[in-house]
């Protein structure tokens, strides 16, 4: 089907960085992101730059067993993509099995408050739904995070090798969610630290709900434009703007500001 | 094959008619949506809503694996895939049973027989349907097609065998015409229904178009539910349909129908479906096409016979005997449905998108508003423009015309230019007064004289 398709495609996208957490060896996973480093700072401000002074919507430039593309998230000036990312998903706790996970908004919120520190849960709640364009938060500019989404319509199934505090890079597989038997895998939209998991093994979960929280390196600064690269190997300088990098399949989507920091 | 959760596979209007119809049934109800339709009255509605997929159709209200998984996550025991989208898909249906669910409509076995166009012709000529003169079959090249169009007779109407909607379809006077009208049918059906198979028919000038709604259990006991009149059309889609046809007496009326459900039934099929008829000017009638689906229609029949059509359709699905004999169904007074669309007519028809400041739908006796809008909601530009559907009965035509000038100017609906214009124009024009509105008119007369018409 061409949920498939596109999952290939994303696969593709990333390479190696597509395939299992747990398939690879250490040296290959040194040798990845070396790779993705050296990718990240050479490569990716230029095709930054680019992009933004082109108009293009899309650019993809291919080096070695790589190909980095950077897309344009559809309808970057609308008000409904931000909206949309931000809207509360509706698949109520009805779902069988009923998980306490559930799906709907204010059960994300819960387990959002359970798994975190507290502090900004009403704050970064209420830009879930306003979607930061005048809304009740307006004036607390979301934490830097990114949230890994469901593909599809089915039962959820971490991967063996998510865990909390673990590092991911973009495209990596974070688990799968199975429709009719079809595994569609879940992808990190980004590089970061798994920061929890909005959903049960099993649970029943609908297309673009909210997965996996991925704190982003740039975590400790404030917002928005901190591109300096500081030389720690886990920053890294494109963190925050990740929708350039992201996935188109998971664009914009993948963004939606997390009930909690 | 119980149901009692039904997931509905649509959007917009037919859906919130579908979860209506469960409720009254007593049936669970669940809305599968795409992202684009998150914010619709359908959702919101539902007893549970489940986002399906992106606004892409093809990934959404056309991905069948998305769209069982659903129903399957959601504990739902059957599918109403409502009209268009994957309602006449053989193999969607065919799916949804082997995931042990129950498909709203014909059985695959069903939606197989009757899935092409020109088989379906054969077929019901075989059982007593005069059928439009046409091609020996599909056309096997341009050689071929240009021999069957010379022993058909100029003018003749190059279609696909899959889908509808008018696209593919073309009118061709000339074999030079037809030369150049192949392979942009065939392009056009090929990106439409992805199936590029054509073939001729006689093209018919001055037709009306009258379709026989017909319900057939699943132990072969059919009736039908009279005509509807369809001839109001602008570039094949049509804008207004009524009941009884103006374009035949009472008699010729009955004759057709019955007809038209004895040929259904002997050919086997199953459900609520419809039979397209054309009609020339002396009055003959000839089929053209079986629909497997609920129609957008639909209404016309249910206010001319008080039988609520997507009640029967799931009662049939679930195995239900008929419960209706032919002679309880009652064919009353006159029904009119206006389909109200986001279309400048104006400038050309062309669809318009925003986001509804006001609605209030008409009211009175015997008037029925079929829509999905609600002030603040925003339409999404990917799919149809259909907004809505006005019906009004009325003991007469002219009862029924005057009922839905009334309701039309009732209307409240701001913040998107509608075709509410042609519908005035239209039920003051003397054509459409006089019964006399065939398929081709308004394409030929043009929108834009109709609208002046009415300034004048």
């Amino acid at each position: 089907m061409s949920e498939r398709d596109a999952m290939s495609e994303r696969d593709a996208m990333s390479e190696g960085g597509g395939r299992a957490l747990e398939a690879r060896t250490d040296a290959e996973w040194t040798a990845d992101h070396a790779t993705i480093d050296r990718l990240a700072d050479e490569l990716l401000p230029a095709l930054v730059a680019k992009l933004r002074a082109s108009g293009l919507g899309e650019i993809e430039v291919r080096e070695g067993g790589w190909k980095v593309r950077l897309r344009m998230p559809a309808g970057t000036n609308d008000r409904e993509p931000a909206r949309r990312a931000g809207a509360p998903v509706r698949t109520a706790g009805a779902l069988p099995g009923g998980t306490p996970g559930g799906a709907s908004s204010a059960t994300h919120a819960a387990a959002g408050h359970a798994s975190s520190a507290g502090g900004h849960a009403a704050v970064a709640a209420g830009a879930r739904g306003s979607g930061g364009d005048g809304g009740r938060a307006a004036t607390h500019a979301p934490r830097p995070r990114a949230v890994a989404t469901s593909p599809g319509v089915g039962f959820y199934a971490p991967g063996p090798g998510l865990t909390v505090g673990g590092r991911v890079r973009a495209g990596d597989r974070l688990g799968a969610v199975d429709v009719l038997g079809v595994p569609h895998d879940v992808v990190a939209p980004t590089d970061g630290v798994i920061g929890g998991s909005y959903a049960e093994p099993g649970e029943a979960v609908e297309y673009g709900q909210e997965l996996v929280r991925i704190e982003l390196p740039g975590a400790a600064h404030d917002g928005p434009g901190t591109p300096e690269g500081d030389g720690r190997d886990t920053a890294a300088p494109y963190a925050l703007a990740p929708d350039a990098l992201a996935p188109d399949a998971l664009a914009p989507d993948a963004l939606a500001p997390g009930p909690d920091a | 094959m119980t149901v009692t959760r039904v997931l509905i596979a649509n959007r917009g209007e037919i859906a919130l008619r579908i979860l209506r119809a469960c409720r009254a049934l007593g049936l669970g109800a669940v809305v599968a949506y795409s992202e684009a339709d998150r914010e619709s009255l359908p959702a919101q509605l539902a007893d549970e809503a489940i986002c399906i997929g992106p606004a892409d159709a093809k990934r959404s209200y056309l991905s069948a694996a998305a769209l069982i998984s659903a129903a399957l996550v959601t504990g739902c025991d059957a599918i109403h895939p409502g009209y268009g989208f994957l309602s006449e898909d053989a193999g969607f249906a065919e799916a949804v049973r082997d995931h042990g669910l129950t498909f709203i409509g014909p059985p695959a076995g069903v939606l197989e027989r009757f899935a092409s166009k020109e088989g379906t012709r054969r077929l019901l000529a075989s059982h007593g349907l005069p059928t439009i003169p046409g091609s020996d079959g599909m056309l096997r090249d341009e050689g071929h097609a240009i021999a069957e169009a010379a022993r058909i007779g100029y003018p003749v109407l190059v279609k696909p065998s899959a889908g509808g909607g008018g696209k593919g379809m073309r009118m061709v006077r000339t074999p030079r015409e037809l030369e150049g009208a192949l392979p942009v049918c065939r392009s056009e059906a090929r990106s439409a229904f992805g199936d590029d198979s054509l073939y001729l028919e006689k093209y018919l000038p001055e037709n009306r178009h009258v379709e026989v709604q017909v319900a057939v259990d699943g132990s072969g006991h059919g009736i039908h539910l009279g005509e509807r009149d369809c001839s109001v059309q602008r570039r094949h889609q049509k804008v207004l349909e009524e009941a009884p046809t103006p374009a035949l007496p009472p008699e010729r009326r009955a004759e057709l129908c019955e007809r038209a459900i004895r040929a259904a039934v002997a050919a086997g099929y199953e459900n609520v479906g419809t039979l397209e008829f054309l009609v020339d000017a002396s009055g003959e009638y000839y089929f053209i096409e079986l629909n497997c689906r609920i129609q957008v229609e639909h209404p016309v029949t249910e206010v001319l016979t008080g039988i609520d059509l997507v009640q029967l359709q799931i009662r049939i699905a679930a195995g239900e005997p008929l419960g209706i004999r032919q002679e309880d169904v009652q064919l009353r007074g006159h029904a009119i449905e206006l389909r109200i669309n986001a279309e400048d007519p104006a400038h050309d028809f062309r669809p318009q998108s925003g986001t509804i400041e006001r609605y209030l739908p008409p009211g009175g006796p015997w008037v029925r508003m079929d829509s999905h809008l609600y002030a603040g909601y925003e339409i999404p530009h990917v799919y149809d423009s259909l907004l809505g559907k006005l019906i009004v009965w009325g003991p007469d035509r002219d009862a029924a015309i005057a009922r839905a000038k009334v309701a039309l100017d009732d209307l409240v609906l701001d913040g998107v230019v509608t075709n509410r214009e042609f519908h005035r124009a239209l039920l003051d024009n003397d054509v459409f007064r006089d019964g006399a509105v065939t398929t081709a008119l308004l394409d030929r007369v043009g929108a834009g004289a109709f609208l002046a018409s009415r300034r004048a």
